[in-house]
């Protein structure tokens, strides 16, 4: 997010300029009102510097207590010192707070510090990285928090204001950040945090992490065990020879570094919140000091899953992520990698919980490991059972350690360089290690000891893949691009009918779709999409052909189409009932397969729609409907297309891809039918669930498009199990199998090996979908890898 | 070079000779003489000459071992610009190969110590977002090295993708 800010961005000031013609003179900009931090701050920063103080006078008496005798009387000339010193930070405070100016309005972010060095600091919205709320126990009695403000590598902090303040603030700066527009004056009605946790209204939360099971998690990590191992071991033995007084030396420094881990790990992450927020993901922990803390999901570089060996048992993890800039972070309070947790401690279903929301669709169980070879226990005797590495088409995984069990997530989009290393005792055993360079936090993805060859493959394999992944994710940023152009204009077509964002029924690659009321939908046509208006009119008339045939499915039907502001909308009929894909989501597995049953139901139903021309056919798109001689002579007009403009890509990332489309072609042509009208996209977002008498039930199919044609009715079979498996839920890839089966059931065995020619027909038909879609182009690499194919 | 580091059906850039030449003083000559020194200075004060002469014994040893390791130290530098990143090689014990994306390079920079300029060298490093990088050629000439920079800047820019 850092190379490519939209376009479109201008910054405040220039509209500013824009809007008024006379420039105003830098003068007046000065008078512009600024506020200072709340009143209290110098007293909550005299309190923690008094604090500090009896932190350090503390230690002093704990170390010259050893051994001597303590004497009280030496506190008498300390006092005044301490009196003098206290009030020295106070006046210090006072001066602090009273040059500390701001302003946080529609136009500027300004922070100035300083009495006798000015220092203006100006930040421009869009590089604001996170704003976070840090609450020291001292600003929380009084109800104050600072706000900590990250641009690329610096770090602003506000101190104190009020909690609400800091809250709205915060809520204000990052939808700014995202480069929305907003008028700080909207937020102030909004309702304040809640005092424990700081979430707000709008947070959802995640997942809680409750007190009893931290404790228990904490007692039996390994980095408590340890040293509490040794500082008992240490104890009885010195106390059985007597000599437990030379021990101090080395039992304090021991000592201290538990109650750090105790303070780092148990206070810290009291009360540890994840939530989602409207911007992302959100962190609040903490028992004395609060703080908030704003993940930005884009950011993260990489996830680390660790498992103590004592929390085996209960099935827990800790998860931590890489954010870019955060590891840059100097210890304030020895925080520095306490804002890199995601979560202290969380079963299973919560890891994976989180894990949906850092990298969408991903599974952390459903990659298969590969083990390093035995021989890598001459090297690695104390755990080479527990070295294995694996990758999918989005993300690499290492995992070693049995006493800390260790998975580090690299997604291949944000791999940043490799190293392949060998020692001289691993050229003996023919072993190399593979590093995977990830910015600086806590991920550190190493492939140990693998065999040469397989160590090769993986550093090469992995450096195509992260190019994939790469030139994926600038595509996708610049279809983003143009979808917030879109957002442009936008509202006031809403407002001719009414209706707000808020609206939003759903949206997709072509279009959004908006609610009216309970009939009628809005659909929003994005801009640069291709021919929308002429598809558009070939739809209605189609839609309007079908009217008076019942097949027993809810079918589409527009109403009215239009043109505002350079926008193409329709105004269509509302579908009954709810999405098909919203709705799996969260069914269970008795309720899904019946609805998938019906589903399978209705795509066969559809079959049975009169199509305006005889013979194999396009029926939508430029020279529609446009008949075709065969089958073959059809797909292959279909293909031409898509695999024009991914070619390239195809030739990169399959191997043998030739082969493969050779071998398509020559299966295609053995397939004789009988054509019917086929979706071609027949997929759960594209279907209506109502709730029948015995359950929910797919009663609408919507969403004819230019992959709308006549002929082997056999594809939207094929489609409606295959393209199941992009489903983001956990159990799509098991269903799709049982539907499949099902399929063949009805249908017969001869048709699995159409159903896979087919899974390649639409692995190079939707192949130009790595230009938008790197889910869907990962998918279209798994079907065309698949080793296909007959006689 | 064995088939572990080598890169695909690429050839390997080698270093520059004279950084073997600056390898020999820094290892066959700074030593030894700072060892001679010490060996004098122990005689003379401590008269234990015995002692000095286990001293100069050290020096020859690295006066004999160093030009077969430094040889072997240079040859096992490379380095090779691919369509798509940079491989660096190196290393005679423990070797390693470093692959950097041109896309994921931040900054290229060219160093030249005293030492260096004095044998006419100068070394190139990348740097990504990742501190665990390290990728540094060394012993380069300077024309080579701003060569290899701005061609390297002009590679990351055309491939550059954010983070």
């Amino acid at each position: 997010m850092t190379a490519s800010q939209p376009p479109q961005q201008t910054s405040p000031a220039e509209q500013m300029v824009s809007t008024t013609p006379e420039v105003p003179p830098p003068a007046a900009a000065q008078l512009k009102p600024t506020e200072r931090p709340h009143p209290l701050t110098p007293l909550v920063r005299g309190w923690l510097i008094l604090v500090a103080i009896a932190i350090g006078w503390g230690r002093e008496i704990v170390t010259s207590a050893r051994g001597d005798q303590f004497e009280p009387g030496g506190l008498a000339w300390f006092l005044p010192v301490i009196g003098v010193v206290v009030l020295l930070a106070a006046i210090a405070g006072l001066v602090t707070w009273y040059f500390t100016r701001f302003v946080i309005d529609d136009e500027e972010l300004r922070v100035e510090t300083g009495a006798i060095f000015k220092k203006s600091t100006k930040i421009p919205f869009e590089r604001l990285q996170s704003v976070d709320i840090i609450q020291p126990l001292a600003a929380r009695m009084v109800g104050l928090a600072e706000l900590r403000l990250d641009a690329g590598n610096s770090t602003t902090k506000l101190r104190y204001l009020s909690r609400g303040k800091a809250s709205r603030l915060r809520d204000y700066l990052l939808t700014r950040a995202h480069g929305q527009q907003a008028s700080i004056r909207d937020l102030d009605q909004e309702a304040a945090a809640s005092i424990f946790t700081d979430l707000g209204v709008a947070d959802q939360p995640l997942v809680k992490v409750p007190p009893q099971r931290l404790i228990v998690s904490f007692l039996l990590s390994t980095e408590w065990l340890v040293p509490a191992a040794i500082t008992i071991i240490i104890v009885v033995v010195t106390a059985a020879l007597a000599a437990l007084p030379y021990a101090l030396g080395g039992l304090i420094p021991l000592l201290i570094g538990m109650l750090t881990l105790v303070w780092r790990r148990l206070i810290g992450m009291f009360n540890f919140t994840l939530a989602e927020s409207p911007r992302g993901l959100r962190v609040t922990r903490g028992l004395t000091n609060l703080s908030s803390q704003s993940v930005p999901i884009d950011r993260i570089q990489g996830v680390k899953v660790g498992q103590p060996l004592l929390w085996k048992p209960l099935d827990w993890y800790r998860m931590d992520v890489d954010i870019l800039g955060y590891g840059h972070e100097d210890g304030d309070n020895n925080e520095s990698n306490a804002s890199s947790v995601l979560l202290p401690v969380a079963t299973r279903d919560e890891v994976a919980l989180a894990i949906g929301r850092v990298l969408p669709g991903f599974d952390l169980d459903a990659i298969r490991m590969q083990p390093s070879p035995t021989r890598a226990r001459w090297l690695r005797w104390f755990d080479f059972w527990t070295l294995r590495y694996g990758w999918d088409e989005r993300t690499l995984i290492t995992e070693h350690g049995w006493l800390t069990h260790v998975r580090d997530v690299v997604p291949h989009a944000k791999t940043q360089s490799l190293r392949i290393e060998q020692g001289p005792l691993q050229r003996l055993l023919r072993l190399a290690d593979v590093h995977i360079h990830t910015p600086k936090g806590p991920v550190n993805a190493v492939a140990h000891q693998l065999d040469e060859q397989a160590a090769r493959e993986l550093a090469l394999s992995q450096l195509d893949r992260a190019r994939a992944a790469r030139a994926a994710e600038r595509q996708h940023r610049k279809v983003e691009a143009v979808r917030t152009d879109d957002h442009e204009g936008e509202s006031e077509l809403l407002a001719a009918f009414g209706i707000g964002r808020d609206q939003l029924l759903g949206s997709g690659g072509e279009s959004e779709v908006f609610a009216i009321d309970h009939d009628r939908v809005l659909r929003l046509y994005r801009n640069g999409h291709e021919a929308p208006r002429q598809t558009a009119a070939q739809l209605q008339v189609l839609y309007q052909s079908w009217r008076g045939s019942d097949v027993g499915v809810e079918l589409p039907l527009i109403i009215e189409m239009g043109e505002r502001n350079g926008r193409l909308f329709t105004v269509d009929r509302r579908f009954s009932g709810r999405n098909f894909s919203g709705w799996l989501q969260h069914a269970d597995m008795t309720q899904r397969r019946p609805a998938l049953l019906s589903f399978l139901d209705a795509t066969e139903r559809v079959q049975h729609l009169p199509s305006p021309v005889p013979g194999f056919a396009r029926l939508i798109g430029d020279g529609a409907p446009r008949q075709f001689g065969a089958l073959t002579e059809l797909l292959s007009n279909m293909l031409a297309g898509p695999t024009q403009s991914s070619r390239d890509q195809l030739e990169r990332d399959v191997p043998d891809v030739a082969t493969v489309w050779n071998q398509l072609q020559s299966d295609l042509a053995q397939r004789a039918v009988t054509p019917a009208l086929v979706h071609g996209d027949v997929c759960p977002p594209n279907a209506y669930l109502s709730q029948g008498v015995q359950g929910p039930v797919v009663t609408g199919i919507a969403d004819f498009s230019p992959h709308t044609v006549h002929a082997d009715p056999l594809m939207d079979v094929a489609g409606a199990l295959i393209f199941l498996e992009l489903e983001p839920y956990a159990d799509a890839a098991a269903d799709a199998a049982w539907l499949e089966a099902v399929a063949v059931a009805r249908h017969g065995r001869e048709i699995v090996r159409w159903i896979d020619v087919y899974r390649r027909f639409y692995g190079f038909y939707f192949s130009n979908a790595y230009e938008f879609d790197p889910t869907l182009y990962a998918w279209c690499l798994r079907q065309l890898g698949r080793s296909g194919g007959f006689q | 070079m064995e088939e572990l580091f080598a890169p695909p059906a690429y050839e390997w850039k080698r270093l520059s000779p004279k950084y073997r030449s600056m390898q020999m003083l820094t290892n066959m000559v700074i030593p030894p003489a700072l060892l001679t020194i010490a060996a004098v200075i122990v005689g003379v004060t401590s008269g234990k000459w015995w002692i000095s002469g286990l001293i100069w014994a050290v020096a020859v040893v690295i006066v004999i071992i160093s030009p077969p390791l430094v040889t072997r130290s240079w040859r096992s530098w490379g380095y090779v610009e691919r369509e798509d990143d940079l491989y660096i090689t190196h290393g005679i014990m423990s070797r390693s190969l470093i692959a950097v994306p041109y896309g994921r390079m931040q900054l290229v920079e060219v160093e030249s110590g005293p030492l260096e300029r004095a044998f006419g060298l100068a070394s190139v490093s990348l740097k990504t977002a990742s501190p665990e990088t390290g990728a540094r050629i060394p012993g380069l000439t300077p024309e080579e090295a701003t060569r290899l920079r701005d061609r390297l800047t002009e590679l990351g820019e055309a491939h550059a993708s954010g983070l």
